[in-house]
């Protein structure tokens, strides 16, 4: 890639960036802005700094956590997904409770999530995953129920089995359905898990939490960014795995 | 003639106009951080009494929950009034805000820490110094004292999500209270509590302090020197007979049971008057309390300057 080339694919999304931070800069600078409403860019830049050990650890547990958790909501998302697919009954029965996990709202039952599996971590986890796993459940459902249905007639006609049928056309035909949970559920899982850190303790959550208590906007901020931050990461690392599994043959990751 | 007449007549009318003016009250809000509660009494008493109206005041009393930033709302003005801790204040100046502190219902600062008797500990020192969990506001002033003063901790510090529901089940979990409410719920459901003041540890900044923005206050003196009298007899009818406050907030706050409410209210009296404090002296403050608080959060690194202690609050 030429230094043009290079610039014209950063450019587009750093100008809105640059644009809305020196203006948020300048609102507080001419007082037009309180700084204890919206802290200035410099300031947040400043706690970054400042606290970079703390806020680089809390960030560590609570990418671990959210790692566990979207890991979790992965396998029992899928399965529950597969288990789903396979029988119209079973979909009809379970499927409404799946929406459950959807609809949850994750704030009201973390504090019961602290008395079920105790301070730290296991509660992170468990937050993650229960926000994270209903996208995974509709996308690899969805995934799994269109396939082709001319492939499935020749697999048929071959007399392949059900586990056959399922692990060579069913499961490669829904990866693109399956990322695309993922990729929802991997920023939802950073969500959840510094939701469980309010209530469970550790990671961003607890600096969030803190900050708030001694009015440092500027830190709730700071923290605010890094989880975001986070966030892309794993969308990013999806998309990765995405293009290694889809590149060489799905027309959704081949370089057009 | 007739102009004369339409003259008188404009008077009266003007007249009449600017008499309704004067009888209108002018409505204020007053957010509280918490629902109706004794640690409220003295506000729903003047309240009841009509103190306020009889001021030419409409006040209307805003329950809160929580987290309810009320320090904040006054600070941004979507509220004239509100409650706060003197260690908020402190805080919310430092962060360039003009929130001022005009009357302290706490003398003695309530906050403590509250743990099972069987555990035998004799004050905050030896929870500390006992493994367990301690379920703490995490990077609140108190909290960090306490972690300062009490270092090499052996207790578990966890987030505090409020209320006893986790104090009743697990006999190793200790809690930060109001030793006026907590401890009587939890005897409530037999699970009778010790508890300790973190003001005995040496952190007492005041408790439940009426704040409003200097702004405010330099644009309406009448109106603020008379809600604070009101609140001043609020308090003061409060602790001499809280008994039709006490039904009324009973029915505000259906959590709250009477018996627990009655108790409460006799239970806190010595936190808003000491033995030493006259009627005339309720929720007044001192320079060198103010000044102390300011040291405290300045040795904590909670504030990295100093603000000046005679704008933190105002006594009327």
């Amino acid at each position: 890639m030429t230094l043009k080339t290079r610039l014209a694919s950063w450019l587009p999304p750093l100008l809105p960036l640059i644009l809305s931070l020196g203006a948020a800069e300048f609102a507080v600078r001419m007082a037009w802005v309180p700084s204890y409403l919206i802290p200035a860019p410099s300031e947040v830049l400043q706690s970054l700094l400042d606290d970079r050990s703390e806020l680089t650890m809390a960030a560590w547990a609570t990418l671990s956590s959210a790692l566990a958790g979207l890991l979790l909501s992965f396998v029992t998302g899928t399965f529950f997904a597969i288990t789903l697919s396979s029988s119209d009954l079973a979909r009809r029965a379970f499927y409404p409770y799946a929406v459950f996990f959807q609809t949850v709202p994750i704030i009201s039952i973390a504090p019961l999530l602290v008395i079920w599996f105790g301070f730290g971590q296991p509660t992170v986890i468990a937050s993650a995953a229960i926000v994270s796993v209903f996208p995974i459940i509709a996308s690899t459902l969805l995934g799994l129920k269109s396939t082709e249905p001319s492939l499935l007639d020749l697999f048929t006609l071959y007399t392949a089995s059900r586990r056959q049928t399922l692990w060579m056309l069913k499961i490669p035909f829904a990866l693109p359905q399956i990322f695309s949970g993922l990729r929802i559920a991997s920023g939802l899982a950073v969500v959840g898990a510094i939701v469980g850190e309010f209530i469970g303790g550790g990671g961003l959550g607890s600096v969030v939490d803190a900050a708030r208590t001694q009015q440092r906007i500027d830190r709730v901020f700071a923290a605010v960014l890094i989880s975001s931050l986070l966030g892309v990461v794993l969308v990013g690392a999806v998309n990765f795995i995405s293009a290694l599994s889809l590149g060489s043959w799905h027309s959704s990751e081949r370089k057009s | 003639m007739n102009v004369v007449l339409l003259l008188i007549s404009l008077m009266f009318l003007s007249h009449t106009a600017q008499a309704g003016e004067a009888t209108k009250l002018s409505a204020v809000k007053f957010a509280l951080n918490w629902k109706a509660e004794p640690e409220f009494g003295g506000f729903y008493a003047a309240k009841l009494a009509g103190s306020f109206e009889k001021r030419g005041l409409n006040v209307e009393i805003v329950e809160g929950g929580a987290g309810t930033p009320v320090v904040q709302m006054v600070a941004n003005s979507k509220v004239p009034f509100g409650i706060a801790a003197a260690d908020e204040v402190v805080l919310s100046q430092v962060r360039g805000t003009d929130v001022v502190a005009l009357f302290a219902v706490y003398q003695t600062n309530p906050q403590g820490i509250m743990v099972h008797p069987e555990r035998g500990f004799k004050s905050i020192g030896d929870v500390f110094a006992a493994p367990g969990t301690l379920a703490i506001q995490s990077g609140a002033p108190y909290t960090l004292f306490l972690q300062a003063k009490f270092a090499n901790a052996k207790v578990k510090l966890v987030p505090y999500a409020g209320g006893i529901a986790q104090f009743l089940t697990d006999a190793n979990y200790s809690q930060q209270c109001f030793v006026t409410a907590e401890p009587l719920l939890a005897k409530k459901k037999n699970k009778p509590a010790a508890s300790f003041l973190i003001a005995d540890a040496g952190f007492n900044p005041y408790g439940t302090v009426v704040v409003a923005r200097r702004q405010y206050i330099d644009k309406n003196p009448k109106q603020v020197r008379d809600l604070i009298e009101a609140i001043h007899n609020g308090w003061s009818d409060y602790l001499r007979a809280p008994e039709s406050a006490n039904a009324w907030m009973v029915k505000l706050n259906p959590a709250m049971d009477s018996e627990t409410v009655k108790e409460s209210a006799e239970v806190q009296k010595p936190f808003i008057r000491p033995a030493n404090l006259t009627d005339k002296e309720l929720g007044k403050m001192s320079k060198e309390r103010w000044a102390t608080l300011v040291d405290q959060l300045f040795a904590l690194k909670l504030i990295k300057k100093k603000p000046a202690v005679d704008k933190l609050y105002e006594n009327f």
